[in-house]
């Protein structure tokens, strides 16, 4: 590295020409040794920092290339969460008359639907994402974590798009935001955190198993029904309750509901999904770094 | 004088699966299966012997060479012989399954041109990408960026999506960014043939360039002339092992040599 120095143009090429080899100062450790790895592995981070150029191109193309060649553009990011919220209004709302726990029932879903709406298309990307990146795992090294992360972060951009939006529909329904909106930022991050984990470990299983391309939009659309989306936590029978807080997400989308209509928080719902949310991405990153010396020859 | 890179007894198993063997492709294995087998493993030591063992291939075989700073190092031997698998493990793509090797400078390889690049961005966007992804910063792609883009004699097109490139300008561009890499050790496979006649002349002369820069330059390729004239010390690889290695000239004619007398 800076410990090499070199002149420009001198001619020299190769050992056996004299002097000019001693212009080298080879570092004392090397820079890099590559073994067969270890039982435990650790997360080297710092890899993870020297590559970080890298993810922020990974995402940099990620946002870029989603809207090329569309006409409506970012706007996507807006329509699919509208047109969700538009259609389970009328079904749930208006002919189902599913309860809303008091708010109105179209703001109330799409509150539901944001984090929702991140969370399935963050774990349906990153979860295609190594498949997607062969051309890259098969020819150049970087640390492997950063192409599901980087999926997931370029998310975060519609996320906040969609977001705006449902700022714009708060005046409209006559809400004041309380202090409660406070908690908004680490439920965004907990939704984050559980996005990468997940994602994460689905990307390494489908490297291996492509089983997983085909299971993925199923198991993301069961998911769905078994979180409070359409309808709220207190239409479930008390004894199947425990079933569908189980669920990390359940506690962070009543998070979003209470910290947006100013209801009391459910803190131990969100204790548990924190606390979940944890465990898996340590476990999952620990996975996935145990798959990932696998990946080139099984890609 | 100590080694910029050291390689120690490095070797290399692949699996491969009896259907996939005679296609030469990894075997991949469906979640099914290893349920299966999980199920199964508890049996098999009662029934021994009732499964084939599992077909293995080692693509590399206990290889051992020093490369000095500074050396530029031609890499040659038929098809399957290991020398691209060698360059990925030297990448550090695919994991060696035993041995050692130590690099003591910034290694940056180059296995294919144009890689990361993605056809619906353009050509200034593809520049920026394909450099990060090969291990440039962000600073160091902006003060190329003229250069890269001269180089590859592109200009008018930097704001055109490369799926509308012609096959030349594209691998023009690539090799371009390429070109412009300024690492430590430069590891490069067969990648420099591109574009026409004039362009291949100009990538010959910019590999000059880099091999006279210092830099230490690993190099597979099959085209003879380009690593009699490129580098100085060549090693024949054959059958995952080093089968010879010393002065270009001498292992060349000896490689052409086994192929005449059979």
């Amino acid at each position: 590295m800076e410990a090499v120095t070199r002149t420009e143009g001198d001619g020299l090429a190769g050992p056996g020409r004299g002097s000019e080899q001693a212009l080298y100062h080879l570092p004392e450790k090397p820079l890099v040794v590559i073994e067969p790895h270890k039982s435990w592995v650790a997360l080297n981070l710092r890899d993870l920092w020297l590559y970080r150029e890298t993810f922020y191109f990974l995402v940099w193309r990620d946002i870029k290339v989603r809207y090329k060649q569309t006409v409506f553009g970012v706007a996507w990011a807006i329509i699919q969460p509208l047109f969700l919220m538009l259609a389970f209004a009328f079904f749930f709302g208006q002919l189902v008359r599913v309860s809303s726990d008091g708010a109105p029932y179209p703001i109330w879903v799409y509150v539901g639907i944001l984090p929702w709406t991140f969370f399935s298309n963050a774990l349906a990307n990153s979860g295609n994402s190594l498949i997607g990146n062969s051309n890259l795992i098969t020819k150049v090294y970087f640390p492997r974590l950063i192409i599901p992360s980087a999926a997931i972060a370029a998310g975060l951009l519609d996320f906040a798009i969609a977001f705006a939006l449902l700022l714009g529909f708060i005046p409209f329904y006559g809400l004041g935001l309380s202090r409660s909106v406070l908690m908004l930022p680490p439920l965004v991050l907990l939704v984050t955190f559980l996005a990468l984990a997940v994602g994460i470990w689905t990307s390494a299983l489908n490297a291996r198993y492509r089983d997983v391309r085909h299971a993925l939009p199923f198991v993301i659309q069961l998911w769905m029904f078994a979180t409070p989306i359409i309808y709220p936590l207190s239409i479930v029978p008390p004894e199947y309750r425990w079933v569908i807080a189980l669920n990390p997400l359940t506690g962070i989308v009543e998070g979003f509901r209470s910290a947006l209509f100013g209801w009391p928080f459910n803190w131990g719902a969100l204790a548990f999904s924190a606390a979940i949310t944890l465990f898996l991405f340590v476990f999952f990153i620990y996975v996935f770094r145990r798959m990932e010396s696998s990946f080139a020859d099984v890609i | 004088m100590r080694p910029i890179i050291k390689v120690e007894n490095l070797s290399k198993r692949y699996r491969i699966g009896t259907g996939a063997a005679h296609r030469g492709a990894l075997r991949y294995t469906t979640l099914r299966e290893s349920l299966s087998r999980m199920a199964s493993a508890p049996f098999k030591k009662l029934s021994r012997g009732g499964r084939a063992p599992e077909e293995t291939i080692w693509a590399l075989r206990d290889v051992t060479f020093d490369i000095m700073p500074s050396e530029v190092v031609g890499i040659i031997g038929a098809n399957g012989s290991g020398k691209s698998t060698l360059l990925k493990v030297l990448s550090r793509i695919t994991e060696p399954t035993t041995g050692r090797v130590e690099l003591y400078g910034r290694v940056a390889s180059l296995l294919e041109v144009g890689t990361g690049f993605h056809p619906d961005l353009t050509g200034k966007e593809n520049i920026y990408l394909n450099g990060a992804v090969l291990g440039m910063k962000r600073r160091e792609i902006a003060r190329k960026f003229d250069e890269i883009v001269a180089f590859a004699e592109i200009d008018k097109f930097l704001d055109t999506s490369v799926k509308y490139y012609s096959s030349g300008m594209y691998v023009r561009l690539a090799f371009a960014v390429a070109a412009h890499l300024d690492p430590d050790i430069l590891i490069v496979d067969e990648v420099l043939a591109v574009g026409d006649a004039s362009f291949q002349k100009k990538c010959l002369g910019k590999m000059d360039d880099v091999t006279k820069s210092g830099r230490t330059v690993l190099f597979v390729s099959h085209a003879m002339e380009m690593i009699a004239q490129l580098c100085e010390r060549t090693i024949l690889m054959k059958d995952g092992r080093i089968n010879k290695a010393g002065p270009s000239r001498e292992v060349i004619d000896y490689y052409i040599g086994l192929y005449n007398r059979g």
